[in-house]
């Protein structure tokens, strides 16, 4: 093969692996938005100064704090991935039940396994009170020019939810924004 | 005119006069010092920062546009642009442009991070932004291994180390799988036999070190990292010869163990315990800051006498520029406190007394009277 031959087949490599990776991110997250389990989870104002950075909304959510007690096993490490499993309360809504760092097999249909994360260290000791702020990777949404005001204030009424895709891994994903009960902002896969 | 040239220049009139070299041989060496393309020509420079310049105009264009397309036009517009540079760099090389297809190739590299992040935007992703990092640094290291790529190796460098320093940021701990791409990277960087590569490996793995006496024996490891640097110094000196028939680097090893020795050492001394309690209540006590700046000044003197010694100039500024940090800091530190500050003064004056004279006897001993300094 001669040289030039051999630089072209180089870049082509290149090319097609890096088109791969790219392209792995998107199947993965539409496989995930398309056969991944639906819940729905009430959105719960944060921090107003954070809330609205750019063109981004930050989304808080009641299971978004979780009772340090609920612990099965050693402590997350922090920034590593743990689980949260959420269970189907009478009302309709999910609450936490259990948090460990191996994956829980839960095959209820009332219980759903949530990958989470901490940028917090765990603490050591804990009352049964303490909350521990964990992130599902569902906190940060990005909506078009101008309506982050709205859906702030919105969040601050509590009218707002999210329909929330989770696949068998517990990632999870936004598929939509659920206002005063109505399916809005639901998002195309491509 | 480089300084090369200009050094060359010098001499050349020095050994025409010692009648060493003849007119014919001066301007033989003349003419081919004229001939020779400087390493660092003016066209790749702007080549590369063309390319860069091309990479914001791109993204600044899209950052306009992005709301209004649909996200398949975005994917199809990122693919478009990336398979763009590479088949602009496969162009260039045909035309034996490398330099301008190394522009190229980095081009690819920095659209295929930027989609990598557009991409995480697009579809809502928060995962760990570290991992994203990893994923770009890999991509990189992968043109650098295929095209042979200089730029795409430097570039993972640079990610990797962005790479560590977030991840041990967000998890506090010490971050022991950067080891496994940076091995990766050095073999390559040592593979192209390329030396300012090697050098980017030295540094990087330095930035990694230093800071790992804060995450490793609770907090307390600062004393593992200098006596990892002091070993690689030691080394360097002893077995010289022995590394430099492999690959010649052990000036540079010598001088990249001195600098993480000292850092560690400085560490120790001024900032551990501030950083860790902000308090007094665990500082350091005088005596063990006088004991341990004792044997950093030691250490840094024994450093200079050996870099003048093996003629190693980087090494030398290396603990020059140590020394004079050390006895600074050690002057704020100690301002009005136990140490009296001028005999402070006196006892640094004496040290420095030595080690100029020290260094005359070396010099003297290098070069007998009649020598020219």
């Amino acid at each position: 093969m001669t040289a030039s031959r051999k630089i072209l087949l180089a870049l082509g490599i290149v090319a097609l692996t890096q088109t791969g990776v790219l392209a792995a991110m998107v199947i993965d997250r539409v496989r995930l938005l398309t056969s991944g389990r639906e819940i729905t989870l009430p959105i719960v104002p944060v921090d107003p100064r954070d809330l609205f950075r750019g063109e981004y909304v930050r989304l808080g959510y009641e299971v978004g704090r979780v009772p340090a007690r609920l612990l099965d096993g050693p402590r997350p490490r922090r920034n590593a991935p743990f689980y949260v499993v959420l269970e189907k309360t009478p009302e309709g809504g999910w609450s936490p039940i259990k948090i460990s760092r191996a994956k829980p097999g839960e095959a209820s249909p009332d219980r759903i396994v949530l990958k989470a994360r901490s940028v917090f260290g765990w603490p050591e000791t804990t009352s049964p009170t303490t909350l521990l702020a964990v992130r599902y990777g569902i906190e940060s949404y990005f909506v078009p020019e101008g309506q982050g005001k709205r859906l702030e204030a919105l969040a601050r009424e509590k009218r707002m939810a999210a329909l929330i895709a989770v696949d068998a891994r517990g990632n999870a994903a936004i598929k939509a924004l659920i206002i005063d009960g109505k399916l809005q902002y639901e998002e195309p896969l491509f | 005119m480089s300084w090369y040239r200009t050094r060359v220049e010098r001499d050349l009139a020095r050994w025409q006069s010692a009648g060493w070299v003849n007119e014919a041989g001066a301007s033989a060496i003349r003419a081919d010092l004229q001939s020779r393309k400087s390493a660092f020509g003016v066209a790749p420079i702007f080549a590369i920062l063309g390319a860069v310049l091309f990479g914001f105009a791109v993204m600044s264009f899209v950052a306009a546009h992005w709301t209004g397309m649909s996200k398949l036009a975005r994917l199809a517009l990122l693919l478009a642009t990336l398979w763009g540079c590479y088949g602009a760099a496969a162009l260039l090389f045909q035309r034996q442009l490398n330099a301008f297809a190394q522009a190229a190739v980095l081009g690819g590299i920095a659209v295929y991070g930027a989609s990598i992040m557009l991409i995480a935007q697009m579809y809502h992703m928060e995962g760990n932004p570290p991992d994203a990092i990893l994923m770009w640094a890999l991509g990189a290291l992968l043109a650098a291994v295929l095209v042979r790529s200089n730029p795409a190796l430097a570039a993972t460098f640079v990610l990797l180390v962005v790479w560590t320093c977030w991840e041990r940021g967000l998890s506090q701990a010490a971050h022991w799988a950067f080891l496994i791409p940076w091995t990766a990277t050095a073999a390559v960087a040592a593979w192209l036999r390329w030396r300012p590569g090697l050098h980017l490996a030295a540094m990087s793995l330095v930035v990694w070190l230093v800071p790992l006496g804060y995450f490793i024996f609770n907090h307390h490891g600062h004393w593992i990292v200098v006596l990892i640097g002091a070993a690689v110094a030691v080394a360097a000196a002893a077995a010289g010869p022995a590394i430099d028939r492999t690959i010649p680097s052990s000036a540079a090893l010598f001088a990249y163990g001195l600098v993480v020795a000292f850092a560690g050492l400085y560490i120790l001394q001024f900032i551990d315990p501030l950083m860790l309690y902000g308090s007094q209540q665990d500082t350091p006590s005088i005596q063990r800051l006088v004991l341990l700046a004792i044997l950093t000044l030691a250490m840094l003197l024994v450093a200079m006498l050996w870099a003048l010694g093996a003629d190693n100039r980087a090494a030398l500024w290396l603990a020059y520029a140590a020394f004079a940090l050390e006895i600074f800091t050690l002057y704020l530190k100690t301002f009005g406190t136990l140490l009296n500050t001028s005999l402070f003064f006196l006892i640094a004056a004496v040290i420095v007394s030595l080690l100029a004279w020290a260094a005359y006897k070396l010099h003297q001993r290098r070069f007998p009277a009649g020598a020219t300094a």
